[in-house]
C-alpha cells in the first residue's frame, strides 16, 4: 500500500509539473512593432490590454517627430531655422523642448555639447556619407559659426545668425523615447520597453515584476555585448566612436562625435559613454557631452551634478562604472572595471 | 511491496525523470533559439535554430537589392548583401537578443523571437 501511494504521488507530480509555457493572461500580453525612422531601426514593445493602441499611437508620434526634427525635410522646424537667413522662426513645442535640454546640458558641460556644429559635420561628410578629412583652414573658417550661445531663444521663437546651422541629432532620439513613454502612460500601460537604434528606454518593470535587462555594446567589437545592466523605468543611452565613422587615407579612424573646440572627432580618452537616467532627452544629450569631455572631466561632471549613472569605456579598455549602477552590471567578457564613487578618492 | 506496486513505481519514476529532463531542455532551449526574419514590418520566416537544416535564403529587397541569410549548424548570419554599408554582414552570427542583425537600407531584421509576441 505504501508504495502504491508513492507511485500515485509520483504520477500526480508528473501531471502537475507542466512543462509548457504558462498561459498568458490578457493583462500582460505583449504587443511589439518595428519601425524604420530617424535613420535607424526602432523596436517598440508594450504589455497589457492597451498595448496595441499605445504602440500604434507611439508609431504615429515618432513619424511626426521625425518630420519636425529632420534637417533635410523642407517642411521641418529645423529646415526653417537653418534657412531663415537670420530671421526669427516660430518652432513647435517639441523643438523648443529639445533646444531647452540642449542648452541646459551644453551649459552643464561647459560647451562640450554643441548643436550648432552642422556646417562642420557637413565638411567631414557625416551629413551625406561622402566622407573626407577637411583642411584645418576649412575648420578654422567654420568654427566661429558653431557656437550655441548664438542661438537666441524666446519661448517658441528662435533666431540664428545667417550662417549658423543646427541639428538635434544628439537629443532627438532621447526626446522621442520620452514622448513614447508618455503615450504608454496615457494608455495606462505600466510595462514596456523600446529600442531606438540601440538607445533603450523602459517603463516600469517587466510584467513579472523583475528588472529589464539592457545590453551595452562592446565599443571594441560592436557585433557583441560588453555586458548587460538591470534597470527599472530608466533610459539607457550610449554614444560611441563605433557608431558612425570612416577610415581616412592615413589609416586613422574618424568618428562623428566632434569636439566643438577643434571641429575634429573628440578623442579625450573615451570610446563609449552609456548614460542611465530618468529623462531620455537629457541622457542622450549627456552621452554626447560626456564623450566630448573625456574621462576625467566626465567623472568630475557626474560628481558635480549627479542625477544620472554612467558607464565609461576608455580608449585603453578600462570600464568605469558609477556606484549606482555597478551592482546591476554583468560583464559578457573579461573586462577590467573600476567603480567610481561620489568622493574624489573613490 | 507487491510486484505490481514496484512496476508502477518504476514506471512513474521513469516518466517523472523524462518529464523533468524534457522540461529543462525545452525551457532552456526554446527562448534562445527561435529566430525570425522580418522585412519592413513583415514576418518572412521563423526558424528553430536547434532543428533547422543548413540553408541559404536569398531575400530580395524593395530597391532591387538583396540579403543572403545563411543558417548553418544552429547559427544564423547575413552572409552577403549588396547594401552600401555592409553593417548586417559585419555583425557576423546572431549572438544576443539585445543585438539583432539589422540592414537599414533593406529594412531587414534577423533576431531571436520574443515569447508571446503579437
Amino acid at each position: 500500500m505504501k508504495f502504491r501511494h508513492f507511485a500515485a504521488a509520483l504520477l500526480s507530480a508528473v501531471l502537475l509539473t507542466g512543462c509548457g509555457e504558462p498561459a498568458q493572461d490578457q493583462s500582460d500580453a505583449l504587443f511589439a512593432a518595428d519601425l524604420f525612422a530617424m535613420d535607424t531601426y526602432m523596436n517598440l514593445k508594450a504589455y497589457g490590454k492597451n498595448a496595441e493602441a499605445a504602440v500604434r499611437e507611439a508609431e504615429a508620434r515618432i513619424t511626426a517627430l521625425e518630420h519636425t526634427l529632420s534637417v533635410t525635410d523642407s517642411g521641418s522646424d529645423l529646415y526653417a531655422l537653418n534657412h531663415a537667413a537670420g530671421g526669427a522662426v516660430t518652432v513647435s513645442d517639441d523643438t523648443r523642448n529639445i533646444l531647452d535640454t540642449a542648452a541646459k546640458i551644453g551649459q552643464e558641460s561647459g560647451g562640450a555639447l554643441c548643436i550648432s556644429l552642422y556646417p562642420v559635420l557637413r565638411a567631414w561628410g557625416f551629413t551625406t556619407g561622402e566622407y573626407h578629412v577637411p583642411a584645418d583652414s576649412t575648420l578654422a573658417e567654420l568654427l566661429p559659426l558653431c557656437d550655441d550661445s548664438l542661438i537666441v531663444r524666446n519661448g517658441n521663437t528662435v533666431t540664428l545668425p545667417p550662417e549658423t546651422e543646427i541639428d538635434l541629432g544628439a537629443v532627438a532620439k532621447g526626446y522621442t523615447g520620452d514622448a513614447v513613454m508618455e503615450i504608454y502612460q496615457q494608455h495606462g500601460v505600466t510595462s514596456g520597453i523600446i529600442s531606438l537604434g540601440g538607445n533603450v528606454q523602459a517603463l516600469g518593470t517587466k510584467p513579472d515584476g523583475s528588472a529589464w535587462t539592457v545590453g551595452v555594446t562592446d565599443p571594441f567589437a560592436p557585433e557583441q555585448l560588453l555586458g548587460t545592466i538591470a534597470v527599472t523605468e530608466k533610459a539607457v543611452i550610449t554614444s560611441g566612436n563605433y557608431e558612425r565613422y570612416f577610415t581616412g587615407d592615413d589609416g586613422q579612424r574618424y568618428w562623428h562625435i566632434l569636439d566643438p573646440e577643434t571641429g575634429k572627432p573628440a578623442g579625450n580618452g573615451l570610446v563609449s559613454v552609456t548614460v542611465i537616467g530618468d529623462c531620455g532627452a537629457e541622457c542622450d544629450a549627456l552621452s554626447t557631452a560626456l564623450f566630448v569631455e573625456g574621462t576625467e572631466e566626465a567623472v568630475a561632471h557626474w560628481r558635480r551634478t549627479g542625477g544620472f549613472e554612467m558607464i565609461l569605456v576608455t580608449a585603453d579598455g578600462e570600464v568605469l562604472l558609477t556606484d549606482g549602477i555597478a551592482s546591476g552590471f554583468q560583464p559578457k567578457r573579461d573586462v577590467q572595471s573600476r567603480v567610481i564613487g561620489h568622493d574624489e578618492a573613490g | 511491496m507487491t510486484k505490481q506496486a514496484k512496476i508502477i513505481a518504476a514506471a512513474a519514476a521513469a516518466v517523472f525523470l523524462i518529464a523533468v529532463i524534457l522540461s529543462v531542455y525545452i525551457l532552456r532551449k526554446t527562448p534562445e533559439n527561435r529566430i525570425e526574419i522580418v522585412q519592413d514590418g513583415k514576418l518572412l520566416y521563423t526558424f528553430n535554430l536547434n532543428t533547422a537544416e543548413n540553408q541559404s535564403i536569398r531575400i530580395p529587397a524593395a530597391d532591387g537589392g538583396y540579403n543572403s541569410v545563411v543558417i548553418e549548424d544552429g547559427t544564423v548570419r547575413v552572409e552577403t548583401a549588396d547594401c552600401p554599408d555592409q553593417t548586417c554582414v559585419r555583425m557576423g552570427t546572431l549572438k544576443s537578443e539585445h543585438l539583432p542583425l539589422v540592414c537599414l537600407p533593406h529594412k531587414l531584421i534577423v533576431r531571436f523571437a520574443e515569447e508571446g509576441a503579437a
